[in-house]
């Protein structure tokens, strides 16, 4: 033991290549020793949840600074950091990330991008969100504008994800959630968008509630265009379905007296209350006029054209409205089509004849009250008598063989009564008409099969020369 | 420690063979030794660097490079201690 220490005495020698030695080391070994204890501690942290986690090592020293979502997070954060072996001191620059009240989230769509902002609770969600939002929109470009923060309510993450399901319908506008409360407002892309939104949001999570529901529908536009060179009526837009599609059509067909009907209709959901009360009428009138344009978009119906003559004008800007369901606006820009030239006799009675050749004037059974869908044509029979103005004319009604003769003679002459009455309301001079109703007497084809019966009922217009 | 002694081996073992080399040769050297009064110096400032290490007041890169220097040291002091009482073996079996 003596000798130990006589020996040392004569150890210091060794320290000068010793401390050359230590130099070196230092030197070579402190960045790699730093990089090797950042690696460590990144790996202790890989499961734990954090915000902007930085580490900066000096030596065996490491500076940890971090945003953590929950007291407990923070600590197990920082204890895993202590842990890691060979790091000698942590200094904890750790703190909890802030709180957000009330916890709002939005995303706002324009033209050509989804701004995800406000607040989301962890990063994996704000991810899924951005991914979702990605995903469900296609090819429009996502911003992300959101902030992490505590305080989110339970299930938030269901809801936004919804909410983002519903920005995809939407052409514009925002969606937003304050704590639990959910508002949204915009203009739907499609017809129909704004209630498939509306059906979505009843299957937001438990205790998420609607506070605002500002969707938009873009209007409902239906539209009618009575084309007189082409002879069609074209027909586009929206119906609410096949039924009130098909009654649209055979409406058309009935009211219209040889245009052919141009069907490009689709049917959506979206349409106002009552759509196939304003339309139908709206066709009607639209037939009167010699050319026109019907536009019904939501609720407005606007109707341009020409009229074939100044009463017909005057009955359809006052008449349509009337027919129209309540809430319903009539917008009428009719004008008078210029008067044709006159014609003698011989042409007016062909005229006339083409006319009821197309098309016959109906009534309603056993009555003598004209058929709203017979007015285009009659529009044309009183255009044509006023082309006319120097021959009478003989209104003759006809009737089949069904039922009692005198009630078809009753009805056959109230009939023409009715049509002579037309006549006069449309302006012309009732002295130049003569009503006259001949029962079952003059038959154009037997009675005994429905179409025989068919062509017997019937007006005729019988021009008389001279009288 | 054991992180250190793992990461720095080579280091470690290079200060050791320079511990048995110095002993080896400080039982036969015949220069002039440290005095007891400088020894004492010495020792008071090891152990005062020693304590500063075990309680950790020198921060970041200073207190890495003074844990490592004092690891060599302690390191290169068993080896020397080592090392003589070898040589002193040997010369004793000699002198037998």
């Amino acid at each position: 033991m003596h000798g130990l220490f006589r020996w040392s005495s004569k150890w210091w020698p060794g320290t000068i290549p010793l401390a050359v030695l230590w130099a070196i080391a230092a030197w070579t070994s402190t960045p790699p020793l730093e990089a090797d204890l950042a690696a460590r501690s990144n790996a202790a942290l890989k499961d734990t949840v954090l915000d902007k986690a930085r580490m900066a090592v000096a030596g065996r020293d490491v500076t940890f600074a971090a945003d953590a979502f929950s007291e407990d997070g923070r600590r197990s954060a920082v204890a895993s950091v202590e842990a890691v072996p060979g790091v000698r001191l942590v200094d904890d620059q750790t703190r909890l990330v802030p709180e957000s009240k009330p916890f709002a989230w939005s995303a706002e769509r324009d033209v050509v991008r989804v701004t995800l902002g406000g607040s989301s609770p962890l990063p994996a969600i704000r991810n899924r969100l951005m991914e979702a939002a990605r995903a469900g929109l296609g090819g429009v470009e996502v911003v992300d504008r959101m902030n992490l923060a505590r305080g989110a309510p339970p299930r938030f993450d269901n809801a936004a994800l919804l909410l983002l399901d519903q920005i995809g319908k939407l052409k514009d506008g925002k969606v937003t959630i304050s704590d639990t409360k959910v508002s949204l407002s915009g203009m739907a892309r499609d017809l129909g968008g704004r209630e498939a939104i509306a059906a979505a949001l009843k299957n937001l999570p438990e205790g998420f509630s609607v506070a605002a529901n500002e969707v938009k529908a873009p209007p409902y536009v239906f539209q009618a265009y009575k084309d007189p060179v082409a002879v069609t009526v074209t027909l586009t837009g929206y119906v609410p379905d096949n039924n009130v599609h098909a009654a649209i059509a055979t409406a058309a067909g009935r009211k219209f007296l040889r245009e052919k009907v141009v069907d490009n209709l689709k049917a959506s959901v979206g349409a106002p209350a009552g759509f196939a009360n304003a339309v139908v009428p709206a066709l009607g009138a639209l037939a009167r006029l010699s050319t026109g344009t019907l536009v019904v978009s939501d609720r407005e119906v606007k109707l341009s054209g020409d009229a074939l003559y100044e009463a017909a004008a005057v009955q359809i800007r006052a008449g349509l409205g009337k027919d129209f369901p309540q809430g319903w606006q009539f917008k009428p820009e009719i004008s008078v089509r210029p008067a044709a030239a006159p014609v003698d006799a011989t042409v007016c009675q062909q005229l006339l004849a083409d006319l009821l050749a197309k098309a016959k004037i109906r009534f309603e059974s056993g009555r003598a009250t004209i058929d709203p869908d017979s007015a285009a044509l009659l529009d044309r029979l009183v255009e044509t008598a006023m082309r006319c103005s120097t021959v009478n004319i003989e209104i003759a009604g006809h009737t089949d063989a069904d039922g009692e003769v005198a009630f078809n003679q009753e009805l056959s002459e109230r009939r023409a009564q009715a049509v002579t009455d037309y006549l006069v309301k449309a302006g012309l001079p009732a002295s130049r008409f003569t009503p006259v109703g001949y029962g079952s007497t003059q038959p154009l084809a037997g009675n005994d099969t429905d179409e025989g019966k068919a062509q017997n009922r019937r007006i005729d217009f019988v021009v008389r020369k001279g009288e | 420690m054991t992180y250190l002694a793992t990461f720095h081996w080579g280091w470690l073992l290079a200060s050791l063979l320079l511990g048995l080399a110095m002993g080896w040769i400080a039982v036969v050297h015949r220069g002039q030794g440290v005095s007891k009064t400088t020894a004492r110096w010495l020792a008071g400032l090891a152990a005062a660097l020693v304590a500063a290490a075990l309680t950790q007041v020198i921060p970041g890169r200073f207190g890495y490079w003074l844990d490592l220097g004092l690891i060599l040291f302690a390191v290169y002091l068993v080896g020397c201690a080592v090392g003589s009482w070898l040589r002193d073996r040997v010369l004793s079996r000699h002198r037998a």
